[in-house]
């Protein structure tokens, strides 16, 4: 992983660290005195709970947590001795499994009264069900997630036309069901806790998620066009984990200040690595930084600038409500939030002013975006070890620098 | 026996009657897995072939589409149907229905459809996606109701032509009697001694998913009329669990061993049959009904219908033991392994685990000494 220093670290992600650390301490107390608090995938159902002032901690979080203290391989050996699958997503579970709060991050979690899975993926309704059995709480099938059987090929530009158009997108059958699988959840979530939702203040949630993407976009558009770039891209990836208190005053306050501070940085002249010469698209599925980018920065000043999150985060959370129905659009985001097609991802490094993608990719993958005139670097592995080194020295001497 | 022998030739050349039916200007309809409606294209006049892999066969065509993540997870099983399908073995097909099922069933969909975009050469049949959800809740099944209607009206604007209630009895009562056989098959299966190998009753079961249903009927019944000349089978009664078994190459390990298999949960063997259409109610509620409450495959929920299902089909077979054969990378399956085992354990059946299992058995000698140690202690 990068290092920086600390004085090109960008103070807002340290603030949002913090935060993360209160938030966790307040849902334990409010918990202690009887509040529910649920756990949930991510793209499930969080504003609705938001909505419902129901705490929620969505599992990709909690694994990234697991992971950046670097407990994954003991996690994982968990799930082994019982003869699970060790894979990522069932990290949580282990903890639960294990059930030693001295040794988890942040002291564990607190109690669930709900946990919410759906079937975006064969083994996630099964893992999250085995999950709340391990608590003794309730488990909550949806019966629709995200991606519910795609059956379409994504339009070319999908992503220029979701933010309004999201409607010509989705197939309208699936979303009817789509928004009675919300519908239940939040009769169910009334009875079972008391609170109320609200369609009123789901529509300022969703107001919000979309200003706090706008906040997110001229951050970005700042560092596309910025040279050298004024955020490092682990600082930027770290501003990721606002995502999962979007819709709320603090989710939109954060990416102001972001913005702010980033704008800052331009107009001081800033730069997270003063050096660049050469500057990259990562793309990688679980949005880490490089563990190769230190060497590739000293190396080549070859930076890491952007990555898919940033264009998750900017081109796919905002939509425009439709027919003032809150639920249904966000429903509609639950269904379709994006699909990871070559020329989203080649427009998202043309616009940030990349020479070359970098990921992991096989034959398949090298051809398809090989027609998006953006060279594409296959690396074997995320590892940063001599084949990675070896792939990417060959491809920035041979592509870029000859 | 005469029957058998061509059941055999069926269950190994998978195509020679579809193949067969197409020469006569016949149309086919591949899919996969075992929720798809056979009902409804036997009703339409046209040819259900379940699609298959083959592990001894390249999955080179599969390669360039496999590379991120386990796209096509269960260790090649997926990825050897899809090269199939890309290296002309199935051109034959007219229609391909690929139902909601696992991921890899999923992904090789889209696979297909982006094909279809981008490589216009490529001769692939017109697709049908069928979704479904995967539990059993009644919100569910009103769902799954509206995509199998669907379907139907797919299948009529194929054939050009509406699917009578009479004609969709008929296929029902055809199908019906390919469940009734092959649950006399089952039972000659658990009979104390079996009667039959689980190498044979494979065969038997898979080639009905191959060749028209009529023909596969008669000749069943022809083979079930000499069973009582069938050799009795000495050595351990077990029951197999796990990935889909589309090929012969575990049970010919295990009854090598002095065991018989005497029943498995598996979309390929018993699982397949094991719920009738109700012949009393209309025939397209009879048929939705059907697939809404057949077995369950390891992709649904709750858990609890699945360790319930695989006990209980092991308890009615009187299994003495139990084997569990997990392709690597299918997880689904995986998940739900350590609860059957617990729930075995408590009913004091011994259970042996067959972990990260390869599509073809490349070490046949180790896994045999692994068989053979368990099948001892039994």
């Amino acid at each position: 992983m990068s290092e920086q220093s600390g004085d090109k670290q960008l103070r807002i992600t340290n603030e949002v660290r913090a935060y993360q650390r209160e938030w966790i301490e307040k849902t334990r107390q409010r918990v202690s005195e009887g509040e529910p608090f649920a756990i949930c995938n991510g793209d499930d159902c969080e504003e609705i709970l938001n909505v419902m002032d129901i705490p929620v901690i969505v599992i990709n979080y909690w694994h990234a947590i697991i992971t950046t203290k670097r407990m994954a391989d003991y996690y994982l050996d968990i799930l082994r001795e019982r003869d699970y699958p060790a894979t990522v997503f069932s990290m949580g579970l282990a903890v639960t499994m294990d059930n030693k709060p001295d040794m988890a991050p942040w002291g564990g979690l607190p109690k669930p009264s709900i946990i919410i899975g759906g079937a975006r993926q064969d083994t996630e309704m099964r893992i999250m069900e085995l999950w709340a059995r391990e608590y003794g709480c309730t488990f909550w099938p949806m019966e629709f997630a995200l991606w519910h059987g795609v059956e379409r090929v994504p339009p070319p530009g999908w992503f220029e036309r979701v933010r309004d158009h999201w409607d010509e997108l989705v197939d309208p059958y699936k979303l009817d069901y789509r928004v009675q699988d919300h519908e239940k959840l939040i009769r169910y979530l009334e009875v079972s806790t008391g609170k109320k939702f609200s369609m009123a203040k789901l529509t300022e949630a969703m107001e919000l998620v979309n200003k706090q993407m706008d906040y997110w976009r001229m951050a970005r558009d700042l560092i596309a066009k910025t040279s050298p770039c004024p955020a490092s891209l682990r600082d930027q990836l770290s501003m990721y984990q606002v995502m999962w208190h979007r819709g709320t005053p603090q989710g939109r306050d954060f990416l102001k200040a972001y913005y702010e501070e980033v704008k800052e940085r331009v107009e001081t002249g800033t730069a997270a690595c003063p050096d660049e010469k050469i500057r990259l698209m990562w793309v990688n599925a679980l949005g880490t930084p490089p563990r190769w980018g230190k060497w590739a920065e000293e190396k080549y000043g070859a930076v890491c600038v952007t990555h898919n999150y940033m264009g998750i985060a900017v081109d796919c959370y905002a939509r425009t409500i439709k027919n003032n129905d809150p639920l249904r659009t966000l429903a509609a985001r639950y269904m379709l939030l994006f699909w990871t097609t070559p020329d989203w991802i080649a427009a998202q490094a043309k616009h940030s002013n990349c020479q070359a993608i970098v990921m992991v990719a096989g034959r398949g993958t090298i051809a398809a975006y090989e027609k998006t005139g953006v060279p594409l670097a296959a690396i074997p592995s995320e590892r940063d070890d001599e084949a990675t080194r070896a792939a990417l020295s060959d491809f920035i001497e041979t592509r870029l620098l000859s | 026996m005469a029957a058998f022998d061509e059941l055999q030739k069926h269950y190994h050349q998978r195509d020679l009657a579809a193949r067969q039916w197409k020469k006569e200007g016949g149309k086919v309809v591949g899919y996969f897995c075992d929720n798809v409606p056979e009902e409804f294209i036997l009703a339409a006049g046209l040819f259900p072939l379940r699609l298959s892999g083959d592990p001894w066969g390249d999955a080179e065509r599969a390669g360039p589409y496999s590379e991120q993540g386990n796209v096509f997870s269960r260790e090649g099983f997926v990825a050897s149907m899809l090269h199939m399908i890309l290296n002309g073995k199935y051109d034959f097909l007219d229609y391909l229905i690929i139902p909601h099922a696992r991921d890899s069933i999923h992904r090789l969909y889209t696979t297909l459809i982006n094909l279809k975009e981008t490589e216009s050469a490529l001769k692939l049949p017109e697709l049908y996606y069928l979704d479904n959800l995967h539990t059993n809740f009644y919100s569910a099944g009103i769902y799954n109701r509206d995509r199998w209607l669907a379907l139907k009206k797919q299948l009529e604007e194929w054939i050009g032509k509406e699917i009578t209630n009479e004609r969709l009895s008929q296929a029902i009562a055809v199908t019906n009697e390919s469940k009734r056989l092959l649950k006399e098959l089952a039972d000659l299966r658990v009979a104390d001694p079996s009667l039959v190998a689980g190498v044979d009753a494979l065969q038997i079961i898979g080639s009905s998913m191959f060749m028209p249903k009529k023909e596969h009927n008669k000749l069943l019944k022809e083979y079930l009329a000499g069973a009582g000349h069938l050799p009795v089978r000495n050595g351990a009664r077990l029951f197999i669990e796990g990935s889909p078994l589309d090929n012969l190459q575990l049970y010919e390990i295990i009854e090598s061993c002095r065991a018989t298999v005497v029943a498995e949960d598996n979309c390929w063997g018993n699982r397949n049959f094991d719920v009738p259409i109700d012949m009393s109610a209309d025939p397209v509620d009879a048929v939705i009904d059907r697939y809404n409450n057949k077995a369950p495959c390891s992709r649904m929920y709750p858990l609890s219908c699945r360790v319930e299902y695989c006990l209980r089909s092991a308890l009615e077979s009187e299994a003495q033991g139990v084997i569990f054969s997990i392709y690597r990378f299918d997880e689904i399956q995986a998940w739900e392994t350590p609860d059957e085992i617990k729930a075995f354990k408590e009913n004091g059946i011994p259970a042996l685990y067959l972990k990260d299992q390869p599509y073809l058995i490349t070490e046949p000698e180790a896994l045999k000494t692994n068989i053979e140690e368990f099948v001892q202690g039994i």
